[in-house]
């Protein structure tokens, strides 16, 4: 009997939440995947349309572009981010003070991707940073307005995301590398395994569950990258940058297409869950065993 | 011997490579910082790889936080103190509910609660606008903060719940016995243990409120509403009436609380933003 009570008082407790999540998450969720078959446009009665919208997007040759892009970020902003953040990793752990190390290479993950995209804009500008610095190494007719040209600004775009998206994956790698036994890598050190024979044969196959993790995480954020474009080039010159959470914005908010934006908003959904749900999987099992 | 004396030449290598390796890595913050304290002419005519200890730091600071930083600081700290303490008590109360009281079906509420987090944000982003334009709280703080509170709850009720897991029911049920209500246990019990995982998702969510720049663009407009992100980049795009290191000065001042809170929380951090990264754990 008390403890039917307490099941009663349990809604109570957890009212709020329920509240808010339904009303702030969950029906935008819903009515934005209604608003999707629509022609709703923030003015006139929306009429259902179908699948019209969906239809567009990878029909429309305009759209060919935000999808190539978002395909390259999903690519490039996955594999340099986990790739330097396990290097890092990797190299600190043998030496003295790596906490040292550490913390100075994760303070640009601190940054908000805003102040990063500032940042980047001024050493990416035509008489910036970056263009000073090759002229200084003697690589001076590289030198170009390399936020204001496609598809040099996609690629200078990744790299300033690189250099802010590494840290969480060297962090990952550090504790994946901290847990491991210390045998086996003896051992292959003894038969002679040096360099990339050793990372590869040995370190990489033991940490895989942590590469795993790492990877999933980063591309379930570069899919829908936003604020780094946004703030760097606006998904410009033109829309030559923008990739798919760019268009989604630009169609909802400044041309009013929403039902159009409503649709990209559901693609981007649906890779998102694929990504999100293998991720929770092995975040989960990950948790069970340790 | 021979053997060790090359295990440490190795080691005086890479020690020094990685030195030069993370000197370039941090770079740009060193360029930002040294370029936010020089003056307009200094900056635009000079060498940007060039040393030179600005003398404009106080000018600088002032005139950024006067055109429009300093409204999105200000605003920020309320969105992130407010949403991120609401936000952990609602969480806090729910994950309770759901673990302590054993609640009929707990799992399945838990996940009702936790889906807030699983969608990308662009599925909030339209029903979020209109219905704020609608109810007339667009582009207010009340709007914003309710937004943020709702945001954090699910990430912030998958901790909580992991913590009220590992809580023996001893506990409870002896304090149950000497005639405690629930409401007693949460608050005399529970919360002096929780303090910990309590304080690492306050701040791990101020962090995210602090660094979101999408929401508070689609729901926010004017300067006294608009959090510091949205700031920055309203900044950014004056660049003609505005010199670069007032600009850079700004980055600086939007970067220092959630800079300040990674080296009070280093190592711990991992945790939260490994399990929530992909929705509001990540900064």
């Amino acid at each position: 009997m008390n403890f039917n009570k307490d099941t009663n008082q349990a809604y109570l407790y957890i009212a709020p939440a329920v509240i808010l999540v339904s009303l702030i998450c969950i029906y935008p969720i819903i009515r934005t995947f209604i608003m999707s078959f629509t022609d709703n446009d923030g003015l006139n009665p929306a009429n259902f349309i179908g699948f019209d919208n969906y239809i567009k997007l990878f029909l429309d040759p305009n759209y060919i572009i935000p999808i190539k892009n978002t395909i390259i970020w999903t690519v490039l902003a996955t594999v340099f981010p986990v790739a330097i953040g396990f290097l890092f990793a990797y190299s600190i752990q043998f030496l003295p003070r790596s906490n040292f190390f550490q913390i100075l290479i994760y303070i640009p993950a601190t940054v908000s991707a805003a102040a990063a995209g500032v940042l980047f804009g001024f050493i990416l500008d035509k008489s910036g940073l970056f263009n000073q610095v090759l002229a200084l190494i003697g690589f001076e007719h590289l030198n170009r307005d390399w936020l204001f040209r496609a598809p040099e600004n996609t690629y200078s775009m990744i790299g300033a995301y690189t250099w802010q998206a590494t840290g969480i994956n060297m962090m990952i790698f550090l504790v994946g590398l901290q847990g491991l036994p210390k045998e086996p890598m003896e051992a292959a050190k003894i038969d002679g395994a040096k360099g990339f024979t050793l990372i590869f044969k040995i370190v990489i196959p033991m940490i895989m569950p942590y590469f795993v993790i790492a990877s999933l995480l980063a591309l379930i954020n570069s899919f829908r990258i936003f604020d780094s474009v946004w703030v760097m080039t606006m998904g410009g010159p033109g829309r030559y940058s923008e990739t798919l959470a760019v268009t989604m914005y630009r169609e909802g908010f400044i041309i009013f297409d929403l039902g159009y934006a409503a649709a990209v908003a559901v693609l981007i959904s649906l890779v998102g869950l694929v990504f999100s749900y293998y991720y929770l999987k092995s975040v989960l099992t990950k948790e069970d065993v340790s | 011997m021979n053997y060790k004396t090359k295990e440490k030449i190795n080691l005086t290598v890479g020690y020094i490579g990685m030195i030069i390796v993370v000197m370039a890595w941090i770079y740009p913050v060193f360029f930002l910082i040294v370029n936010a304290n020089k003056t307009a002419s200094e900056y635009s005519k000079g060498d940007k790889t060039e040393i030179i200890f600005g003398t404009a730091f106080i000018d600088n600071a002032i005139k950024a936080w006067n055109k429009g930083i300093g409204d999105g600081v200000l605003n920020s700290l309320i969105y992130g103190f407010c949403g991120s303490s609401l936000a952990v008590i609602f969480a806090f109360l729910a994950a309770f509910g759901i673990v302590r009281l054993k609640m009929k079906n707990g799992l399945l509420w838990f996940l009702l609660i936790y889906s807030g987090t699983v969608f990308p944000f662009q599925m909030y982003l339209l029903p979020l606008f209109e219905a704020y334009v609608a109810i007339g709280i667009y582009n207010t703080k009340f709007g914003l903060i309710l937004m943020y509170v709702s945001i954090c709850i699910p990430f912030a009720t998958f901790v909580l719940r992991g913590f009220f897991l590992t809580v023996p029911w001893e506990l409870q049920e002896l304090a149950k016995i000497e005639g405690a209500s629930n409401l007693q246990i949460l608050y005399k019990i529970m919360m002096p243990l929780a303090k910990a995982p309590l304080l690492l998702v306050f701040l791990i969510q101020f962090t995210w409120i602090w660094n979101d720049l999408l929401f508070g663009m689609v729901l926010s407009r004017s300067t006294s509403v608009r959090p510091v992100t949205s700031a920055l980049v309203g900044m950014q795009n004056l660049y003609a009436q505005m010199d670069g290191p007032t600009i850079l000065m700004a980055t600086v001042m939007a970067s220092i609380p959630t800079l300040v809170i990674f080296l009070l929380l280093q190592r711990h951090f991992i945790r939260g933003l490994t399990l929530g990264s992909m929705g509001t754990g990540k900064g």
